[in-house]
């Protein structure tokens, strides 16, 4: 089925065109899936560049974890280092074992 | 005149066409013509190295998984200096954070003349974070931070001369410098398009993490308590004899396994690049490992090991002193001046004979025999330890041209002959180990990242002499301490040793007065557990008291007598059971 039409543009007579009807389908179809998966692959594009940010910022965030446990690594070693356990152990009244004596408790 | 719309039509399409003909052109000339000049510019511009920030060196540990060396985070600051606004403020600001002189800040921060591009300034590296934290509180746009490290010694200088350090072109000393290339992490770096704020592009990201590996952690065999405490009783008898230096190393004689090394002059290691700008690197040199010295009457274990595994002498064996021995040109005479008449291999020991152990190396064994036994005890090359700078000492031997007769007669009581702190204590190993000799070794454990530990086994060295002639001299030497060597009794303990007085060898002989004394035991016997040496160098105590046994056996008796209550050794009564 064709429509056939006459039109005129600013006083001068078109040559008569003959539209299909299922070329035109066509041709909107081919638009409608093309914008649709152009709508996908922009979608699919986004959503790879929020995970790759996401990512990105996930490992600054394990670097910056390994700085803060690094620190808190020496903080512990700084705390329980010889000369900080010394003075503790005198500020709580421990002197140095200058010798120990041994019990024999013999054969059981 | 044009006529009818037609004609206006193709007039306006010609004239649309040449008004695109400029346009194609261009674009022909941009994308075809210049397209790679066009390209690389645009990729100068957005193509950038980008990486995070570098992982940690691996920590190390002591043998009870104690930190002894780690990583603190620390930030490199530089400036953008074209942006600042007002130097002065910002340089009176900056100052105190930066622990810098504000002048020096203002000459750092002050645009040269005729500058238009964007000019970036390193101001200062490794400040801490809490200063960082001010610098970023500040908000100021012209401020960069970059994440480093740091080293930390968790002890301070304790075990400098073992840990060592290593500087920003990769060298340096101790363990640190050997093991660097498994301490040092590996940064993953890649080349692509970043974006504004140097940050990579997303489809970058697609190659891959990018986070580095971190170094991988050492566990030492050195027991930081240990350590600590022969640093302690060495500082005391160097402020004591009024000493130059001095060395005490504690050994395994089973495994190797070198419990505490300490050695004096030594340096902080934080603090390397002071002593290197004040021309100090000699401090950095170990004395325990790298420096050779002439060790004396503590080689005269060695020479009677050696004779009585070679089976040209047994315990019966005795000879006739008379105080001298004239030997390729030399006149060996004993260190008391004395003449002592019959004596055996034990009064050798006891009486640190050097006529005796000359009379073995001259007369016994000769100088193949003799210089074999020097080689097989290691002297003379290296052991293979974990740490950077080991020196091999000094053995002249009879193919060497520089050897003579001489030497023959010398070596045996430990002159002429040079050899480490650590050499003489592996060699004395070997005899407490039943003539088993263990390398020493420093590095017990290697912690990957991923979680896999990868023990360093022992490894032998050799055996140089038998199990039977090594407990026949570790007898020997037990016996001396328990009937002349009192000074290194250990009460309830039974132990072996041998001192050592040795002169200084200077240009064209010996210096007159300046000496190093020794000791070198082991115990508890049966079954000793560790082997202990002790060097004090050039003790300025009047001259009577300038012997080994004066001086290293007290020593040696007090670090003994503390290790055997540290490492849980019940006393040699109760080992023997009841």
């Amino acid at each position: 089925m064709s429509v056939v039409w006459q039109k005129t543009t600013h006083g001068v007579p078109r040559r008569q065109e003959k539209a299909q009807r299922l070329v035109a389908q066509l041709l909107l179809g081919v638009v409608i899936t093309t914008s649709l998966l152009a709508a996908a692959y922009l979608a699919l594009v986004a959503s790879n560049v929020h995970t790759a940010r996401q990512v990105w910022a996930m490992e600054h965030q394990i670097v910056n974890a390994q700085r803060d446990n690094e620190a808190l690594k020496t903080d512990i070693a700084r705390l329980s280092s010889i000369p900080v356990l010394q003075e503790r152990s005198v500020a709580l009244g421990y002197r140095p074992a200058d010798a120990i004596d041994y019990i024999n408790l013999g054969a059981p | 005149m044009l006529r009818g719309p037609d004609a206006r039509l193709r007039l306006i399409t010609v004239l649309l066409i040449a008004a695109l003909l400029p346009i194609l052109g261009q674009l022909v000339r941009l994308q075809v013509l210049e397209h790679s000049q066009y390209l690389s510019e645009a990729e100068d511009l957005v193509q950038r190295q980008y990486a995070l920030p570098e992982s940690p060196w691996g920590v190390i540990m002591d043998r009870n998984g104690d930190l002894l060396v780690g990583n603190v985070p620390v930030y490199d600051v530089g400036a953008e200096i074209n942006m600042i606004t007002d130097t002065h403020m910002a340089a009176a600001t900056l100052a105190p954070l930066l622990n810098l002189p504000e002048a020096e800040l203002v000459k750092m921060l002050t645009l040269p003349p005729n500058t238009q591009d964007l000019v970036w300034r390193p101001l200062t590296r490794h400040i801490p974070a809490a200063s960082a934290q001010k610098l970023i509180d500040l908000n100021w746009p012209w401020i960069t931070l970059a994440p480093a490290w740091e080293r930390y010694y968790a002890e301070g200088a304790l075990a400098s001369h073992v840990l060592g350090f290593v500087n920003a072109e990769g060298m340096g000393y101790g363990v640190q410098a050997f093991q660097l290339r498994f301490l040092r992490g590996e940064r993953i770096a890649r080349v692509g398009s970043v974006s504004g704020d140097t940050s990579p592009m997303p489809d970058e990201l697609m190659g891959g993490s990018l986070i580095p590996y971190p170094g991988t952690d050492l566990r030492l065999t050195i027991d930081r308590t240990i350590q600590a405490y022969i640093e302690g009783v060495l500082d005391q008898a160097i402020a004591d004899y009024k000493a130059t230096g001095g060395t005490i190393l504690v050994m395994d004689p089973r495994t190797g396994n070198i419990l505490a090394v300490a050695s004096r002059p030594h340096y902080e290691p934080y603090r390397y690049p002071e002593y290197a700008q004040n021309g100090q690197d000699m401090l950095f040199r170990d004395p325990a490992i790298s420096v050779p010295y002439e060790p004396g009457s503590v080689l005269k274990v060695v020479t009677v090991a050696a004779a009585l595994d070679s089976g040209r002498v047994d315990v019966n064996w005795s000879y006739n002193d008379t105080g001298q021995l004239e030997y390729g040109g030399v006149l060996i005479r004993n260190s008391s001046g004395g003449a002592y008449g019959q004596q055996d291999l034990q009064g050798i020991l006891d009486h640190s004979l050097n006529v005796g152990v000359a009379t073995l190396s001259t007369r016994v064994m000769g100088a193949d025999l003799f210089y074999k036994y020097i080689r097989a005890f290691g002297f003379g090359q290296v052991t293979g330890i974990e740490m950077t700078g080991e020196a091999c000492g000094l053995v002249h031997l009879p193919t060497d041209w520089d050897w003579s007769d001489s030497n023959l007669a010398t070596n045996p009581f430990g002159q002429g002959i040079a050899v480490t702190p650590l050499q003489m204590a592996t060699a004395v190993c070997a005899i407490a180990n039943d003539g088993v000799m263990m390398q020493p070794h420093i590095v017990a454990e290697r912690r990957y990242p991923d979680g896999r530990l990868i023990p360093i086994p022992s490894n032998e060295l050799g055996r140089p002499i038998s199990a039977q002639a090594a407990q026949l001299v570790a007898e020997m030497m037990a016996h001396s301490v328990e009937t002349i060597a009192k000074e290194a009794q250990v009460p309830g303990y039974r132990v072996a040793g041998k001192s050592g007085t040795a002169q200084i060898p200077t240009t064209g002989g010996y210096d007159p007065q300046q000496v190093i004394v020794s000791y070198v035991g082991f115990g508890p016997l049966p079954d000793p557990q560790i082997v202990i040496l002790v060097k004090i160098d050039r003790p300025d105590v009047p001259l009577s008291m300038r012997w080994g046994t004066q001086i290293a056996a007290p020593v040696f008796q007090k670090v003994a007598a503390r290790l055997f209550t540290l490492l849980g050794i019940p006393p040699s009564n109760l080992r023997a059971g009841p």
